[in-house]
């Protein structure tokens, strides 16, 4: 049991393969919130092709009904995380689910804080 | 100040004796006025006179019998042994100066005649033998000119040379001439495919081992991970980005990682990949439809065509029994 709570321990740091760069590398996730999200990108990343063929499929007025109700099934079947509605535009650096501006992936806090500093390349405070 | 004054008093001693000679001459009316010229003593110039008088020692132990003594006067000294004589008129030039400079007047004389002769010895040399030296000076000059225009020619013929083959070859003989008249540098040497993309060019080192090992590989990194310097300045850091992929190579190329060899009647015409199918019914026309919106479709590949073909086959083959039973 202890082991197991260890290897969940490490799994949360998720290490990031070695390479040769030598700058600093992030190798934790912020929070498992935000690791978990990942794994849903990654599964939605692979499943991406047989969803959208299965639903060519179901979205169809020319096939036979029980063929696409057959294929509903089918897509059901497919493990949940595969679906891309369950995957939330994190923060990047905060993890923070809302206030997310999509161009930047951070929040608005940390989009604040890093365009205050002159962080931000080409980000002006607004004056007119 | 004292020096001045020591000057002074000397010089109208000069003057009244060279008076008491005779007959003014314009020479001798020059030579009175070098003699009543003051000379201004400066810091500057006791160091210089100091270096001088060290140098006319020297040239005191070099030359010999200079019968200067008792002769603060004018008058003309008597030649050395075997030198050319001296125009007297610069040797009463001389005279006069050394006797209007503040220092020892024997010494400055005898080194302002010494500087005289070693000049009358130059301008002799230079009489007789200036013809060869210069014709051999000016061989040489013909020699160097050569390259500086050589070079020009050779950045203009490059240039040229380089609009031709990327434009139209308007003119080959001419560029060909141009190369034969170089010599050397207008074709000779690696391309540097800036411009134009790189021709593949099979390796001419044939690699005994077929595979380097690991040890190899752990020691190139080794080896670059200690040589790696960081970069010092602007230029070198874009270098460095641009080999680990941060930075993209310019000229930018858009179909960089996208090398799809295939042509467009591959993309477009996809009817033959539809073989399996039954030729009727509803599966024929949505697999149709569905080859109608791949073949408008510029992001994929022909090869994930073909495989979206594919398992839309496969899985219409597992449903045959369903089929069936409709």
């Amino acid at each position: 049991m202890a082991a197991a709570a260890l290897c969940w321990a490490l799994r949360a740091a998720r290490q990031v393969l070695p390479s040769p760069c030598p700058r600093q590398v992030r190798s934790y996730y912020v929070d498992w919130r935000m690791l978990r999200d990942v794994k849903r990108r990654k599964t939605a990343y692979e499943y991406a092709d047989e969803r959208l063929r299965i639903n060519a499929i179901r979205k169809n007025s020319i096939l036979p009904k029980e063929l696409q109700e057959v294929a509903d099934k089918e897509i059901a079947a497919l493990p949940r995380d595969s679906c891309p509605v369950r995957i939330r535009n994190r923060c990047v650096l905060s993890s923070r689910p809302r206030g997310v501006k999509r161009r930047w992936r951070l929040s608005r806090i940390v989009f604040r804080h890093f365009a205050d500093h002159a962080q931000m390349s080409g980000v002006q405070r607004a004056m007119w | 100040k004292d020096k001045s004054a020591a000057s002074k008093d000397s010089t109208p001693e000069g003057a009244a004796k060279r008076q008491e000679h005779g007959a003014e001459t314009p020479k001798q009316q020059l030579l009175d006025i070098i003699g009543s010229m003051k000379v201004e003593v400066s810091y500057k110039k006791k160091l210089q006179q100091l270096k001088a008088s060290e140098k006319k020692k020297q040239a005191m132990n070099k030359l010999e019998g200079l019968d200067s003594e008792g002769s603060v006067t004018q008058g003309i000294p008597e030649d050395t042994q075997g030198v050319k004589p001296l125009n007297p008129e610069l040797v009463k030039a001389a005279s006069a100066v050394a006797s209007s400079l503040p220092h020892n007047k024997k010494q400055t004389e005898s080194e302002l005649l010494a500087q005289l002769r070693r000049h009358e010895e130059t301008t002799d040399k230079q009489k007789k033998g200036g013809t060869i030296d210069l014709r051999n000076v000016i061989s040489e000059m013909t020699i160097k000119r050569q390259s500086p225009a050589q070079r020009s020619a050779r950045i203009s013929g490059r240039i040229s040379l380089q609009l031709d083959e990327d434009g139209q070859r308007i003119r080959p003989e001419r560029s060909s001439a141009q190369s034969m008249d170089s010599r050397r540098s207008l074709k000779v040497g690696k391309r540097l495919n800036i411009f134009t993309k790189a021709s593949t060019e099979p390796e001419h080192a044939l690699k005994t081992v077929s595979s380097p090992t690991i040890w190899d590989l752990e020691f190139a990194k080794e080896v670059a991970a200690v040589t790696a310097q960081p970069p010092r300045n602007g230029f070198e850091e874009m270098i460095q980005w641009t080999k680990e992929g941060i930075l993209w190579e310019f000229p930018i190329d858009n179909e960089v990682g996208m090398e799809d060899d295939a042509e467009f009647h591959e993309h477009i015409f996809l009817d033959k990949h539809l073989e399996g199918f039954p030729k009727t019914g509803p599966i024929r026309h949505f697999m149709e439809l569905v080859i109608c919106g791949l073949s408008k479709n510029p992001y994929l590949s022909v090869k994930q065509k073909v495989e979206h073909i594919e398992w839309f086959q496969k899985y219409f083959e597992e449903k045959k029994e369903l089929l069936q039973e409709i």
